[in-house]
This record gives C-alpha cells, structure tokens and sequence, in this order.
C-alpha cells in the first residue's frame, strides 16, 4: 500500500476527484495553522495538513507530541485557538452530527452492563446510513462475542469493541487514537487486517501511534509530529531518505579519522572498536571517496532504520523534504 | 435516535444490582416495616399516606441515581464517544433525563404494589392512576437535580452527594416519618422542601382530592431551580470533559 512520492506530491496540488460523492473534491481532512494551548503548554502549535479522501495516514509522535490533542481539533472535541479545521469542507462539529466520521478515542473504557451487539447496534443507529451489525462485529473479530457483556471482555477483546463502534456507522472517515495500545501482537496482526479492510473500501482513515513499525507497514503516509508541530511528512522510505539515509561502515585498521566527516555526503562520523560508522546523505558518493583514500576494509552499508529515521527528525529541527505540509 | 439511546440506558439501570437491590427494594421493605411494627401500625391512613411517602421516596432515589450513571458515564469516557457519533449534545441530555423518568416507574410502582397486595390499601382505579402519574411526573425535579450533580462532579462524589440529597430531603421532606412528629420549625422548613410537596400531592390524590395549588407551585419552582442547575453543570462539563 505504500505510494509512490508522485502520489504524495498530488495531495497537495492536485484535487482527485476518485469515485466519491460531488464534495469531495474537498480534502477529507485539511488544517489550517490550527493552535491549541492548555495553559502555557502549546499542544498543537499551528498545523497545515491535507488528507485525500481514500488515504490512510499515520500521526507518528512521541507521548505528548500533540497527537491526541491534534485528534481533538479534528474531531471537534477541542475547538482551536487560532487557525481552522476542516472535515469534507465542513467544519468538524457539522461532519460528526452528519454522520461522516466515526471515532476510536483513546481513554475510552468498557461501557458497564451492555453486550457487544447492543452497543454497535445502537451506534449504528445513531447514523445515517450505517452498515448492517452483524458486518461490523465481523469486521472487528467480535461475532464470536456478540452476546457477551463489555465490562467482562479482556482488554484487547474491549479494544476491538471501540474499532467496531467507530465504523459502526459507515463513517466516510475513521479516525483512531492510539488504536492498538492495549493489544497483543496477535490481536495487533488482526486489528490492522480489520483496519486495512476498511480502507480498501475507499474511506479516509487516520490513525495515532508511537510505534513507528506500525505506521510504516499500515499508512500510505506518514506524519511525524513533534512538540506540536508537523516535522515530516511522506512515506516511510521518504522518511528513511530524509533522516540521512544509509550508514557507511569501515574498518580503520590504525588510520586517522581526521578528515572522514569532510568526505562527500557525509553528515557525522562516530568511532567504535577501530571502526568508523559514517551517516550519510549520499552512501555512492562516500563510498568512492574512501576508495580514493584507500580506506576500503571491510566495507558495509546499511540503509538507516526507521528508528534511526525517526530520532534523527524529531531532533528539533524541521525538515523540508517532502511534498506534504511540512514547513 | 433518544428512543434508541433512552433503550440503552434504561436497560443499563435495569442491569444495575444495587439500583434493583436499593433502589426498588430498599423503599419497599422500609415501607413494609413502618407501617407494620409498632402498636398503632394503621392510624388515621397512616398506611396510604405513608405507601405515597415511600413511593415517592423510590422515586426520588431512582431520579438522582440517573445523575451518578451520568457521572459514571463521564468517567470511563462514554460522554466523550457520544460526542463524536452524529447525536447532539442536546438530545444527550434529554434522553438521560427520560432514563430517568422512566426508572423512576419501578421503583414507585414496586411500593403501590406492596400498599395494595400486602397492606391493604384499597383505592378508586382513577386515583391509583393519579397517583401513579403524579409521581412519575412529580420526579422530574429530581432527576434534573441527580443530572446536574453528575455532570458537575466526579463519579464518587456524585454518588455520595447523591445519597446525601436523598437522605436529607427524604427525611425533612417527611417521607420516612409523618411530618406531624416534628417539631413546629423543622415542619414549617419541610413546607419548602420539593419533597414534602412532592409527596403531599400524591397524597392529596390518594384521598380523592386534588392537590393544592401551594404544592404544585413549590414543586414548579423546585423544578425550574434544579433544571437551571443541570443546565449550567451541563454547559461546564462540556467544556472539560
């Protein structure tokens, strides 16, 4: 599912018209330096972003970054201090009460004394159009435990529950905070093939995570946030590239390092156990370099990790690689 | 879509042990021990009037148990998914206010029963009719009452202050003890209490008479007083919660 940086690039200028009603040429989801602040704290420091109707996209930060305050704004929980936010054009208060969006919020927790189907069957009755029960407890994994009470379902089973009242509705827009916090890594696999289920059907999703693994294999995009602010924005190999791509390592065997971090491509170099790590931008043009020194012993070059990607872009610096919203 | 969420809560209450434990059978058996120990256990409709009290008694604590589900409700988050499926603030709070109104029925129609199938207590069919409808009406002060300690507190204190509302106005509203047996200022106080003008309208009813128009008026300014009160705790919860 991952695209191509083309098709990154046309979110922003382009307004696809896909298969969808007439609005939506309207972006799913679009802010505009939208703020929020608790006190001193500024949660969400002015954000622009645009979401294509059909996209899965991944809020990645860490705890604290802004994610679930940024879920706020766009769900119409929060209302923003400055800045707009924006659902199919409207605003997020007339898009939930019009039935296009459902939820998945974080600090849910079981609704005492209710069973599973009572609960799905009474949201979906709260919306407009919504599916049939019966495929929504199958697409969340729940027919087994339909007649079952929520308050006695183990975490991840409760977990699938709140999946199955988000999309309960047949939202156009599912938007899920943190979604698989509490689950294993089975209920993990399972939750994300549901998800992807979802998806497939056209709709929007955006979904909140810290773990960097699930954003990379389950969005088309991936936005990283830090300290409220968009500070990437792209697909996890965009990412990869933009963190300083690839590591170059070498054997010294007694050489000197002077000189190493002014080699082409090169943006820092850290000595281990006589072996030089190089970061760099550009692994071709390293690589030749240390040819011409004849410093090629033992030469390996690894592409930078995700994680590496990651702590490299929420140093505190933004990076401007991408096609998206990132400033 | 409040007939749907209205199903889902009073199936919730309904579901509640301690609500049918406490809430129903509590105002019952209180019922049945003061009107059936003691010498002069019948004295002057000392059981219908005191089947009205107790009734009304039921009532009042199913009414304000309405307002710690809300507070309970607020805590694991629940409000805040209603928020976000396509049902407005507003018929939120109505459809918790007929949650309450309708588990108020239970819990009165439980002690009409026990006046009538095990003390006695005979009635016109009209007037069991009023009195049935006077108390299911006469509640609602209460329940706006529970709602706006529930939105305005935390799932505990509500309980607590709940319990304690119920205590208090039960007891100088004259619904456990005849308010005869009070002293001259705390039966005046009791005159202003919603409670004791709850019950003394179902208490008119019961003797074939209509209710006055003081209690009605007591009752209306109560419930204008509550009402203002859940509507404001309302409007501060949502900016929080």
């Amino acid at each position: 599912m991952t695209q191509t940086p083309q098709t990154v690039r046309t979110a922003r200028t382009v307004r696809t018209t896909r298969t969808a009603p007439p609005a939506h040429d309207e972006p799913a989801i679009r802010f505009r330096h939208a703020a929020k602040s608790f006190g001193a704290v500024r949660a969400v420091a002015g954000i622009d972003l645009d979401v294509r109707p059909g996209e899965t996209v991944a809020l990645l930060g860490r705890n604290g970054a802004g994610k679930s305050t940024a879920i706020g704004l766009l769900l119409g929980l929060e209302e923003p201090d400055a800045g707009t936010v924006r659902l199919f054009g409207e605003t997020p208060d007339r898009a939930v009460r019009a039935g296009r969006v459902g939820a998945m919020l974080q600090e849910g927790r079981a609704v005492p004394r209710i069973t599973v189907r009572e609960l799905v069957a009474f949201v979906a009755r709260t919306y407009p159009a919504p599916m049939p029960v019966a495929e929504a407890l199958e697409l969340a994994g729940l027919t087994e435990l339909a007649g079952r009470r929520i308050d006695r379902l183990s975490g991840g089973q409760a977990q699938r529950v709140r999946f199955a009242v988000a999309l309960a509705g047949n939202p156009e827009l599912i938007v899920l905070d943190e979604p698989t916090a509490a689950l294993d890594v089975e209920a993990r696999r399972a939750f994300w093939e549901s998800m992807r289920g979802y998806a497939r059907r056209g709709n929007t999703v955006l979904f909140s995570t810290h773990y960097l693994e699930e954003a990379d294999a389950h969005a088309d995009r991936i936005v990283v946030v830090d300290a409220g602010r968009i500070v990437a924005d792209g697909t996890g190999d965009q990412l990869r590239r933009a963190a300083g791509g690839s590591l170059v390592c070498v054997d010294l065997a007694g050489r000197p390092t002077e000189g190493l971090g002014e080699l082409p491509g090169v943006v820092s170099v850290e000595v281990r156990a006589d072996r030089a790590r190089l970061r760099t931008e550009d692994p071709d043009a390293t690589v030749v370099a240390l040819a011409g020194l004849g410093a090629v012993r033992g030469i390996e070059v690894t592409a930078a990790s995700l994680d590496d990607a990651f702590l490299a872009l929420t140093d505190g610096h933004t990076h401007t690689f991408s096609a998206g919203s990132a400033r | 879509m409040i007939t749907a969420y209205v199903r889902l809560e009073v199936r919730r209450t309904l579901r509640d042990t301690s609500f049918v434990v406490f809430g129903i059978g509590m105002p019952v058996l209180m019922y049945l021990l003061f009107t059936n120990l003691g010498a002069d256990a019948d004295t002057g409709g000392w059981k219908t009037a005191s089947m009205v009290a107790m009734a009304a008694y039921g009532a009042l604590g199913a009414a304000l148990g309405t307002g710690t589900g809300v507070a309970e409700d607020k805590g694991i988050g629940w409000l805040r998914q209603l928020r976000v499926t396509p049902m407005t603030p507003r018929q939120v709070v109505i459809g918790r206010a007929l949650t309450g109104s309708v588990t108020v029925l239970p819990a009165a129609a439980a002690v009409l029963a026990a006046g009538a199938l095990v003390n006695g207590v005979r009635l016109e069919a009209w007037e069991w009719a009023a009195v049935a409808l006077a108390l299911w009406l006469g509640a609602l002060p209460f329940t706006l009452l529970g709602i706006g300690n529930g939105y305005r507190l935390t799932a505990q204190t509500t309980g607590v202050v709940n319990v304690g509302c119920s205590l208090a106005l039960s007891i100088v509203g004259g619904l456990w003890f005849p308010t005869e047996l009070f002293p001259h200022w705390l039966r005046s106080l009791s005159g202003f209490t919603p409670t004791r003008r709850f019950a003394e309208i179902g208490q008119s009813l019961a003797a074939g008479a209509a209710p006055g128009p003081a209690a009605v008026a007591v009752l209306a300014a109560w419930a204008l007083l509550f009402g203002s009160y859940a509507v404001l705790s309302y409007r501060r919860s949502a900016r929080t919660a």
